[in-house]
């Protein structure tokens, strides 16, 4: 379906392990495609009323694209990881033009469309989450790995402690501990954002 | 916090949580042992816990999927959507994006318009690109785009059209290349492809440079026939006389259109009719001529000000040297622009008509003398002449001085005049009541018709006509309630709560501008009025919250009973539900609905009934009549909860009828909102 073929896929993957910032960039396109493949699923599964395992769905991403060449497990690991961060660019892009759309955008048709895909709690969730998660990563960059690949890799438990070559007990520990520092931290960014909050309310309410 | 502090942090929190849920904070307090910092700090993680687990209880991707469907603005060259192959992105436009593409069984380029599915969950969007489809398949004329198809290839809505190889008219007035005689022909054919899309009884409403297309051949399409109105003729029997109008479906205060190109009218979303294409269309002609705009300002704002208030400014300079063809297109668009449409060219066919004449008048002038203007004349040059000519400067920069006020006002009087029709409804006098209990059946039906009627207009909803169903649902609510069993609380007791509460839900509610009326009837039907009413589910408070979602908004587990604090979260969390909602969010029963449900399973719901009932747009009662085809929640919420809302409000609004000794609920929201 594109031109870069499984094997360059490995590579780029590789690439992009040793520090190439370029092959993330060319990945991107590739991994953005199969996440919108494993989100079709969860559509039509959320109508049947299924829940559904992302990790069998990345997994069968990764097998698609690197095809069965290079299986090596840790070529997968890199795939999660990228595919986590992909996942989460796009989360975060998205709700941060949702929030600007709020503030500033109510004039535009455009801004109707792109306000239904995201409530604009959820964007503010998401960024709250994201600023958290950087914060995070300078104190113990190892729990924010872990829920990038928990959270926007939708990884389990086992594949994050094979992605990351630690115990199960470690994933387990680590996830349960940066939850609670990180929705604690927020919680305290969106008490602090309530005051800017109310007032954007009372703009957006005169286009009624 | 540094890697060490957060060591110890997370020892204590670890250890905090192997223990059992209930001995946590007994553990913190003696594991922390006079370390107020420490024990404040895990304190706070543990007591977030709960709600963190639940937060991340799913991966992201299976709350934001749609996002990830339809985030990115565009599709890949080579997908295909049906027989098309997509070979490049050529455009963006309100509802979706535009491709050129290729149609592999007829072998010719198609322009695609392509409608992302996260947008088919919002109703008004996917409703304004059916229309689109619907309405320019049924043009057939040479200067309006042909559409080849409308399909849906999975998630993907599309119309394809036939591709024009050619520069919009926008693109034309940025390369400044435009002769007179362009400017006239351009304007001509704009013109005939409107007459022709109004004798079908089809109005635009957004005609702009940006949807007009010229084809290097010269011919000029209209394009974008998303927001356009099929008209309602008056009457079948003067229809031949009368001009036909169109009802606004948007409401007052709600703007369909581009800003700098509406007309007053339209802005005011006042009744709109062809001669709304007419002003759009001087705009069109005045910019082309102009290169800038009649009315323009730094912000919308001051645009829409400007455009209300104030004459455009001449275009070839308010001296008289202009030459006279000059000052006979001055004289078309003025007549154009008369804010008052009965001023303006009646017809399109009018408008073109005087266009030619000047066009023919230009083409047969030989040029006789140096320096006169002719139909090769570039309007570049036109433009320096009226800068020569021109002797005023400075009026615009008071009119933007006043923009900022006027907008401010003109928007709180569409909102005041929202609200006005809601107080005059309620002050309405009512005819001498009988007491509901001994109303016939067919007058207990009309009762509760025509006071359904009321309150949805006091929510500044649109009535409808309901059907007997709907009508005999909440009829059994009011029975029911009316005829409360001894052990159960009287309604009269019920009803005398409200007093005490309605005075804060009301400054609440007013404050985020929310129809009132739903802030009184909404705690009735979720507690009665008991501040402190919590169900099984676990919600709790006046406003039934769950305990996740008050913390969003500001109130503590603890505070959910405190009405100074629920009120103003409540309002809060239904002025995000009608964001989210958009458009609909004209629709306070939807709204009503989605505070349950949610905006996209309300928007799935109407999708779905759609295909059912050609009247479905934002009726509550067209999901009421259609349940059976809801997923089962829907139908138990639809079922439940705003038929009870109904019989709530028809009570507290007609206390005497139901033989209680109070004034209608609404008047102590009213007197607490006249006293402010």
């Amino acid at each position: 379906m594109m031109s870069v073929s499984a094997a360059s896929v490995t590579q780029l993957l590789f690439d992009w392990q040793q520090g190439d910032q370029s092959a993330l960039k060319k990945l991107t396109p590739l991994i953005y495609d199969e996440l919108r493949r494993i989100a079709h699923h969860y559509v039509k599964h959320e109508r049947n009323g299924h829940t559904l395992q992302t990790t069998a769905l990345v997994n069968e991403a990764y097998v698609r694209l690197a095809g069965q060449e290079r299986p090596g497990w840790q070529n997968r690991s890199h795939f999660f990881a990228v595919t986590a961060k992909v996942m989460r660019h796009i989360l975060i892009d998205h709700a941060r033009r949702r929030r600007y759309l709020k503030h500033g955008g109510q004039f535009q048709q455009v801004s109707m469309a792109e306000a239904s895909l995201m409530s604009a709690e959820r964007a503010g969730e998401l960024i709250a989450l994201d600023e958290a998660l950087d914060e995070l990563k300078n104190f113990d960059p190892r729990k924010s790995e872990v829920v990038e690949l928990r959270y926007f890799g939708g990884l389990s438990l086992e594949e994050t402690a094979e992605a990351l070559e630690i115990s199960v007990m470690t994933v387990r520990r680590d996830w349960r501990a940066a939850k609670a520092w990180l929705f604690r931290r927020m919680r305290e960014t969106d008490e602090s954002d309530d005051a800017s909050l109310q007032s954007s309310i009372g703009n957006r309410k005169l286009a009624m | 916090m540094t890697p060490e502090r957060w060591h110890r942090v997370e020892e204590v929190l670890q250890a905090a949580l192997d223990h059992p849920p209930a001995d946590r904070a007994a553990f913190l307090n003696e594991a922390c042992a006079g370390d107020e910092e420490l024990e404040r700090e895990t304190s706070s993680m543990i007591a977030a816990y709960d709600d963190a687990s639940q937060f991340f209880a799913e991966p992201a991707m299976a709350r934001d999927a749609r996002v990830i469907i339809n985030g990115d603005a565009q599709m890949h060259p080579g997908r295909e959507i049906g027989p098309y192959q997509i070979i490049r992105h050529i455009g963006t436009g309100g509802m979706g994006e535009v491709y050129l593409a290729h149609d592999s069984r007829l072998n010719r380029p198609v322009a695609l318009k392509v409608i992302r599915a996260g947008l088919i969950f919002d109703e008004a969007l996917l409703r304004r690109f059916q229309t689109e489809a619907r309405v320019a398949s049924a043009l057939n004329q040479a200067n309006i785009l042909t559409v080849y198809e409308i399909g849906q290839d999975d998630e993907v809505f599309f119309i394809a059209t036939e591709f024009i190889d050619g520069q919009t008219i926008r693109e034309r007035i940025r390369a400044a290349d435009l002769t007179l005689k362009d400017v006239l022909e351009i304007a001509g054919q704009l013109l005939s492809g409107l007459e022709a899309a109004h004798a079908t009884g089809i109005i635009h409403r957004d005609i702009k440079p940006e949807n007009v297309i010229q084809r290097h051949d010269g011919v000029v399409k209209i394009l974008d026939f998303g927001i356009a109105k099929l008209l309602e003729k008056s009457s079948p029997e003067n229809s031949s006389t009368t001009s036909p109008v169109v009802r606004t479906e948007t409401g007052v205060g709600v703007m369909l259109g581009t800003i700098g190109y509406m007309s007053p009218e339209q802005v005011r979303g006042l009744t709109v009719d062809v001669r709304t294409d007419i002003w759009s269309c001087g705009v069109v002609l005045y910019e082309m001529l102009g290169g800038q705009r009649p009315f323009d300002g730094q912000t919308n704002a001051d645009t829409l000000v400007t455009m209300l208030e104030r004459e455009p400014e001449p275009l070839f300079g308010t001296g008289s040297k202009a030459p006279t063809a000059l000052r006979q297109i001055q004289v078309v668009i003025d007549k154009a622009l008369s804010k008052e449409p009965s001023a303006r060219y009646q017809t399109a066919a009018e408008m073109r008509a005087s266009l030619e004449q000047i066009k023919t008048t230009l083409e047969t002038r030989k040029q006789i003398r140096a320096g006169a203007i002719s139909a090769q004349t570039n309007v570049r040059d036109l433009q320096s002449l009226a800068a020569q000519n021109n002797t005023s400067g400075f009026r615009r920069a008071i009119v933007m001085a006043m923009a900022a006020l006027l907008i401010t006002a003109m928007f709180a009087a569409a909102f005041m005049y929202q609200r006005q029709k809601a107080r005059a409804n309620l002050l309405a006098v009512k005819a001498a009541p009988k007491a509901y209990l001994q109303m016939t059946e067919a007058e207990k039906l009309a009762f509760v018709e025509a006071q359904e009627q009321r309150i949805s207009n006091m929510m500044g909803d649109r009535p409808v006509k309901l059907n007997d169903d709907a009508l005999r649902v909440i009829k059994s609510r009011i029975d029911r309630y009316a005829a409360r069993k001894p052990g159960e609380e009287s309604l009269s007791s019920t009803y005398a709560r409200a007093p005490e509460y309605i005075p804060v839900i009301a400054r609440a509610f007013a404050a985020r501008k929310i129809p009132i009326v739903v802030g009184v009837y909404l705690p009735l039907i979720e507690s009665a009025y008991r501040p402190c009413y919590e169900n099984e589910n676990g919600s709790k408070g006046l406003f039934q919250f769950m305990p996740q979602t008050a913390a969003r908004y500001g109130v503590s587990r603890a505070e959910m009973c405190d009405v100074q604090k629920m009120a103003p979260a409540a309002a809060h969390y239904i002025a995000d539900r009608m964001a989210e909602l958009g458009d609909d969010s004209q629709s306070m029963t939807l709204v009503l609905l989605s505070y349950n449900r949610g905006p996209n399973g309300v928007r799935d719901a109407l999708v779905l009934l759609r295909e059912t009932d050609a009247n479905y747009e934002r009726n509550f009662w067209t999901l009421f009549a259609n349940r059976t085809k809801l997923d089962e929640t829907f139908q138990k919420e639809s079922a439940w909860y705003v038929p009870q809302f109904f019989a709530a409000a028809i009570i507290g609004e007609n206390p005497e009828a139901f033989g209680l000794q109070m004034p209608a609920l609404s008047s102590f929201a009213r007197d607490v909102i006249e006293k402010r």
